[in-house]
């Protein structure tokens, strides 16, 4: 009994520590953003496709990452939808003429080159990728 | 069966390998402008046990005449300018017949978020789904209420020749955003949908459907997250012209005479609401469809006075299942009491109660598979059609339909 009792402590730790370890994703931005925090809502809208501009922020076009940790952990975090969802819902804004499908890019580096080259963009990376002319966004 | 199942598995099969080979060409260049290229397309069957149903030989083995696909161009010219197309075509039964259309194509500029324009070929909304009915990937189910989106009659709401004024703006004090649409055009339907279809059994040779359209929608995102409510309105002055072959009693007219018909009032209201919370979504809509329009060269008038609803459910029980079930109520006021060739209708000539189960399986991010039971009630069919036809149905109709559907499908 105190065998399982303690492999229990050992995994319920290990599942606090993989999700603080988890929480690791910054929202990036190309610096013609004139904001220096955005809201989850407000990051909600521009991600799905529901506004192309940020209040006091100027026009935005979000830019994704076509898979990974850090992916999956900004639909979760932001989003509330798993990817294949998340992506069905851009394709139904596709499909009817109201949207076009945003970016999606291999890497955080990607990431970080194509935002800090153009302007409006907005996207995520991990917290550790190098993020040099770029503006990290506070999310409130 | 088993040739049905067999021919199921390779059409699956032809799709995913038309996926992997399309999944390669998703993007070119225009000058320094990347061209998007998306698309989708899906394969039914269905077996009914009671009435044919949609246009289709359900009965017996049943019918997989139930395919779509559409091809998608887009080009961001940047952020506030955008232009796209796409082409849409579609065996349903007796419908469509592989007859492709522009479903549409439209330049779209929105230089505030409170303010855009869309002109061109535009897909109207009109309540929750009707832009994008078409989308299977994105539904639980395999065909959505038809009460509110007939699939046979997908033509007569999908989209206009005109243009959009559209925005969103949020509230302040934190109660939400509102996202309006207001749109004039004209609406032209294919002849080969479902009511140019339903007056064929009639000797009427339709050669254009169509007339004015105005209305708009309006919508509130509550400050209750993932909670929608909006209303739509719809205005028409539709017009048909055409042919009459067959005279009063059913005698051939030789030769043939002018047919025509038009509106004299043509509204939909629709009301609804959707709320979706991490694996759960809910949806539910009212729609009041009125169509008084004359008929055989204005000596005769016909009124049909719909009034659909239905609520649905979905729950995702894992990454890649997701179960639903909807209740979908389909009643024609106006052919209560008389039909039009003076016999006392039946209730179950002026209605469709359809009770739905179904289950989808995402086999990955391009390709679904849905399979959904419907226990319908009724068999509305006249004086304006609902899935139900005398042509596929010539012994008569029976009170209740069971029906299995399959539906596979992808999109890139």
């Amino acid at each position: 009994m105190k065998k399982l009792f303690c492999a229990f402590l050992l995994v319920a730790s290990a599942s606090i520590f993989t999700a603080q370890a988890k929480a690791q994703v910054i929202v990036i931005a190309n610096p013609s953003v004139k904001t220096t925090e955005i809201s989850k809502n407000d990051l909600k809208d521009v991600f799905t496709g529901a506004v192309t501009a940020l209040p006091g922020g100027g026009s935005v076009v979000p830019i994704l990452l076509k898979a990974g940790t850090v992916h999956e952990e900004f639909l979760q975090a932001y989003i509330g939808k798993n990817d294949t969802a998340y992506r069905a819902g851009w394709r139904s804004l596709v499909f009817s003429g109201q949207a076009s499908m945003p970016k999606s890019l291999e890497t955080d580096a990607a990431v970080v080159e194509f935002v800090a080259h153009n302007t409006g963009a907005i996207g995520y990376i991990g917290k550790a990728s190098p993020h040099e002319g770029v503006k990290v966004l506070a999310v409130r | 069966m088993r040739l049905v199942v067999r021919g199921l598995m390779a059409g699956a099969m032809l799709t995913a390998l038309t996926l992997s080979i399309c999944l390669h060409a998703q993007e070119f260049k225009i000058g320094s402008k990347e061209v998007q290229v998306h698309g989708f397309g899906t394969q039914g069957f269905i077996h009914t046990n009671g009435n044919n149903w949609l246009t289709m030989n359900t009965n017996g083995v049943g019918s997989g005449a139930f395919t779509d696909a559409g091809l998608n161009l887009g080009i961001q010219i940047n952020s506030k300018l955008r232009i796209g197309g796409q082409v849409y075509d579609r065996k349903l039964g007796k419908l469509g017949d592989w007859h492709p259309l522009l479903d549409w194509a439209t330049l779209d500029y929105r230089p505030k978020p409170w303010l855009g324009f869309r002109g061109g070929k535009v897909k109207t909304v009109l309540g929750l789904f009707t832009d994008t009915q078409d989308m299977d990937f994105a539904n639980t189910f395999a065909l959505l209420p038809q009460s509110i989106y007939p699939i046979d009659l997908r033509d007569s709401t999908i989209a206009h020749l005109g243009g959009d004024i559209y925005g969103q703006q949020k509230l302040p004090h934190h109660l939400g955003t509102v996202v309006y649409t207001a749109y004039g055009g004209h609406r032209s339907d294919s002849m080969h949908s479902g009511y140019p279809y339903l007056l064929s059994s009639f000797g009427i040779q339709l050669t254009s459907l169509g007339g004015p359209v105005f209305g708009g929608d309006f919508r509130w995102r509550t400050p209750v997250r993932g909670l929608v409510v909006g209303v739509s309105r719809m205005n028409e002055q539709i017009k048909g012209i055409g042919i009459s072959t067959i005279g009063p009693g059913g005698a051939p007219i030789t030769p043939p005479t002018s047919y025509e018909e038009h509106s004299k009032h043509d509204w939909t209201n629709q009301y609804y609401g959707q709320y979706t919370a991490n694996r759960w979504h809910a949806e539910s809509e009212y729609r009041r469809y009125v169509r008084d329009q004359m008929i055989a060269n204005g000596a005769q008038e016909s009124l049909v006075d719909v009034r659909g609803w239905y609520v649905s459910g979905g729950f995702r029980v894992c990454k890649w299942f997701e179960a639903g079930s909807y209740y979908s109520h389909y009643r024609n006021a106006s052919a209560l009491g008389i039909n039009p060739n003076g016999t006392v209708a039946t209730d179950f000539a002026a209605r469709d109660f359809d009770k739905v189960l179904a289950g989808k399986v995402t086999v990955n991010q391009y390709m679904t598979v849905k399979v959904e039971g419907h226990f319908m009630s009724g068999f509305a069919n006249q004086p304006y059609p609902n899935g139900f036809y005398s042509t596929v149905n010539p012994n008569g109709f029976v009170n209740n339909t069971n029906a299995l559907v399959v539906r596979t499908g992808f999109s890139f």
